[in-house]
């Protein structure tokens, strides 16, 4: 089934409920209005709104209540309108269902997905990656797909997770990807990155939407003769850390390439993995190209200026292969 | 999984709007024998700031008599306030030994509210404790050693020495969901609990508690007002013990009645002397039948007082003497024998028996504690995740909606 970015999410939704009547949605504005991206359009109507819930603006309670049906036994999925808003829920996340397991053996079943990133001019608040605040919270899982039929499968196995998993989407994907879904596939395991491309010379360590610039920067450098290998992570908690020190071993380069901001962003964690595994595999410096230490601005060529472009990323993939 | 009863049918449109259109006054059922106002004033004395209480101290009346309980349920009450009371005396105990790791919170004063709150749960409804409830504990089947050995941080506690306190739950047989330090935040939890069952063909109740600090927060406002828009059957009972740590109701809020707040969600509410366990149990009673009816959440505020500090190295030196002094005389399990000592079903010697038999009991249940071992260290990372230990399963009753 041929499907954009947001469809292969929206029939994700669809198979799990079909096939698991413990799966439910919550969320603002997912019922009738099918959702402000329209991943859950139409859902209401299949499944009627006790299954299609329709919150308050209260993003505590939509976490919170999720928590709650988790342990009577149901899989809720909730829809943060925007993940910038998942910071009104910080607490049920990070102190009810990421330490429930550990402290007293009740397992949190839930999933927190919705849109993330910049590059549509959402401004400060519509536009935010905020994977390192649970990336840094043991007991949650994170995950970020890159293309439709990954979003498909791995929303698929964090559905049937039994722990809370961040299913963050990024929302310049949306509409922007198309391609052939196998909607009969089995889930995509958490945790296996992928290499999206394979290449000798150097690795590009990257996740979301920045593995699609990933990919365009490679073909255009092939041209000129470095061949970049794509590591896509699809999963930032936990990480996949064999297919980080394979790739680091595979080209002996590495630059890693984020859309979230620089300090405390995943490079650093990747880079010291690096440090830790493949230390004496290295030719380079570990490089890392990210958005700076700002808020993501509004105004095009301030948002344009921000994010990290194809250009830089090009200028500092060229950079690491001479070493 | 214990029998539940199936799902009512919705109340009819025109009901609901009868029950949505009710005037805040209308709304809230005040129980009480004896309505006190408990304003403190600040004053200066020797230069330091104090808090005084200029109300009389007077006796308490007659506890409110309900008939919704038996002989044998009132003497067993009775008897989880007893053990409730004589279980923190140990584990104050094991704290000056040194026996706890990091402090105790006591509900002295509060037995009362914790036990007969918990008494109206039946077997498939869910509760959630907020620290003080150490009765509530006790009611729902966990034993006096399970407390005491998450004080002791011992292997054996329920979380294996994980977290300390009443940080503990268990879903499969007592259906209580532990708390978390933050409060407020299991109110919507628990609503969500209600909203879980509801969608496997169950009417229940879930309870919780929370004081006259965490109702300040927002998430309170978010959790009750979720379970009053989805009409799911919180039970939430707002101990107002008039100090949140060692700041006063005043400072809180500029209401007297906390139930008040819960005009504004659109649902009924109680007021009750938290210190009768008889009011308390019959506004619990009322709140959990509504929610088995499908009838939607419910607030009881329990006016009460802490008679101690926030925790055991808190002396408390903020609380006026006398309006301590008025609240000692309101002692719960005092009032509460004097009534079942006039309805005949206590008399003195069978007073003595069961105290002695509640002492030897918790003095076996110590010894247990302290012979659990401390939890060793080689599991200390495991656990994070549920890589399928559990199998989460819902249990639909019916064609699942």
């Amino acid at each position: 089934m041929e499907l954009t970015f947001v469809d292969a999410i929206r029939q994700a939704l669809i198979e799990e409920m079909r096939r698991d009547p413990a799966v439910f949605l919550m969320g603002e504005d997912i019922g009738v209005y099918g959702g402000a991206f329209k991943a859950t359009a139409g859902l209401v109507d299949e499944f009627g709104p006790q299954r299609v819930i329709d919150t308050p603006l209260a993003e505590s309670a939509i976490v919170g209540a999720a928590i709650g049906a988790s342990y009577t036994g149901m899989r809720p999925v909730v829809e943060m309108q925007f993940m910038d808003f998942v910071a009104c829920c910080f607490n049920q996340i990070t102190n009810f269902a990421a330490k429930s397991h550990y402290r007293w053996n009740a397992p949190v079943p839930i999933v927190i997905r919705g849109p993330v990133g910049g590059g549509v001019h959402g401004g400060p608040f519509h536009s935010q990656n905020p994977e390192m605040y649970f990336v840094h919270t043991p007991g949650l899982k994170v995950v970020e797909p890159a293309t439709p039929g990954d979003a498909f499968g791995l929303l698929l196995a964090a559905i049937r997770d039994n722990n809370p998993v961040l299913f963050l989407e990024h929302k310049f994907l949306y509409r922007r990807l198309k391609e052939d879904v196998a909607i009969d596939a089995p889930p995509i395991p958490l945790g296996r990155a992928k290499v999206a491309r394979p290449g000798r010379d150097l690795s590009v360590i990257t996740y979301g939407a920045m593995v699609q610039t990933a990919l365009a920067t490679a073909d255009q450098l092939a041209a000129r003769g470095i061949e970049v290998e794509v590591l896509d992570l699809r999963t930032l908690l936990p990480l996949d850390c064999d297919a980080i020190a394979a790739t680091a071993r595979k080209t002996s380069k590495v630059l890693i390439l984020h859309e979230d901001t620089r300090t405390g962003g995943i490079a650093g964690e990747i880079t010291a993995i690096l440090q830790e595994r493949c230390f004496d595999d290295l030719d380079g410096p570990i490089l890392r190209l990210t958005s700076g230490d700002a808020p993501v601005p509004f105004s095009p060529p301030l948002e344009e200026a921000f994010l990290p472009s194809a250009q830089a990323l090009a200028n500092h993939i060229e950079r690491l292969a001479r070493f | 999984m214990p029998k539940a009863r199936a799902a009512r049918p919705r109340p009819a449109a025109a009901a609901l709007a009868r029950r949505n259109g009710q005037t805040a006054a209308a709304m809230v059922t005040d129980l009480r024998r004896e309505k006190l106002r408990f304003d403190l004033r600040e004053t200066r004395r020797d230069g330091k700031v104090v808090y005084e209480w200029e109300g009389r101290v007077t006796d308490p009346p007659p506890l409110r008599e309900t008939a919704a309980l038996s002989r044998d349920q009132a003497l067993a009450i009775y008897r989880f306030m007893l053990m409730n009371r004589i279980m923190e005396q140990q584990l104050e105990n094991l704290y000056k030994q040194g026996q706890v790791v990091g402090g105790v919170y006591f509900g002295l004063g509060q037995e009362g509210c914790s036990v007969a709150s918990a008494f109206a749960l039946g077997p498939d409804d869910w509760m959630a404790p907020m620290i003080r409830n150490q009765g509530s504990l006790l009611v729902r089947g966990f034993a006096p050693r399970d407390v005491m050995m998450q004080y002791m941080a011992k292997s054996g506690s329920p979380t294996r020495g994980r977290d300390g306190t009443s940080h503990f739950g268990d879903l499969e047989k007592r259906r209580m969901i532990s708390p978390i330090s933050m409060l407020g935040d299991l109110i919507p939890v628990m609503a969500g609990v209600c909203l879980g069952e509801r969608m496997q063909g169950r009417e229940v109740a879930a309870m919780t508690w929370i004081g006259d600090g965490g109702q300040s927060t927002g998430v309170f406002h978010e959790g009750v007002n979720f379970a009053a828009a989805q009409r799911l059957g919180l039970v939430l009972v707002i101990e107002n013990n008039l100090w949140a740590y060692s700041t006063p109701l005043q400072r809180q809020v500029r209401i007297t009645d906390l139930a008040v707040r819960a005009a504004g969600y659109g649902i009924p509410a109680f007021v009750v002397d938290g210190t009768d366990p008889l009011q308390v149990y019959e506004a619990c009673r009322q709140a959990v039948a509504r929610a088995h009816a499908g009838g939607g959440p419910t607030i009881i505020e329990a006016k009460l007082m802490r008679m101690k500090g926030h925790a055991i190295h808190d002396p408390a030196s903020y609380v006026p003497p006398r309006l301590l002094e008025f609240w000692r005389r309101r002692d719960p399990i005092v009032r509460f024998e004097g009534y079942l000592t006039l309805k005949g079903w206590l008399g003195e010697s069978e007073r003595t028996r069961l105290r002695a038999e509640i002492e030897v009991e918790m003095a076996a249940e110590r010894a247990a504690a302290e012979s659990s071992p401390m939890p060793t260290p080689d599991d200390v990372l495991e656990g994070v995740y549920c890589e399928r230990c559990h199998h989460p399963t819902p249990h639909f009753q019916g064609r699942p909606s």
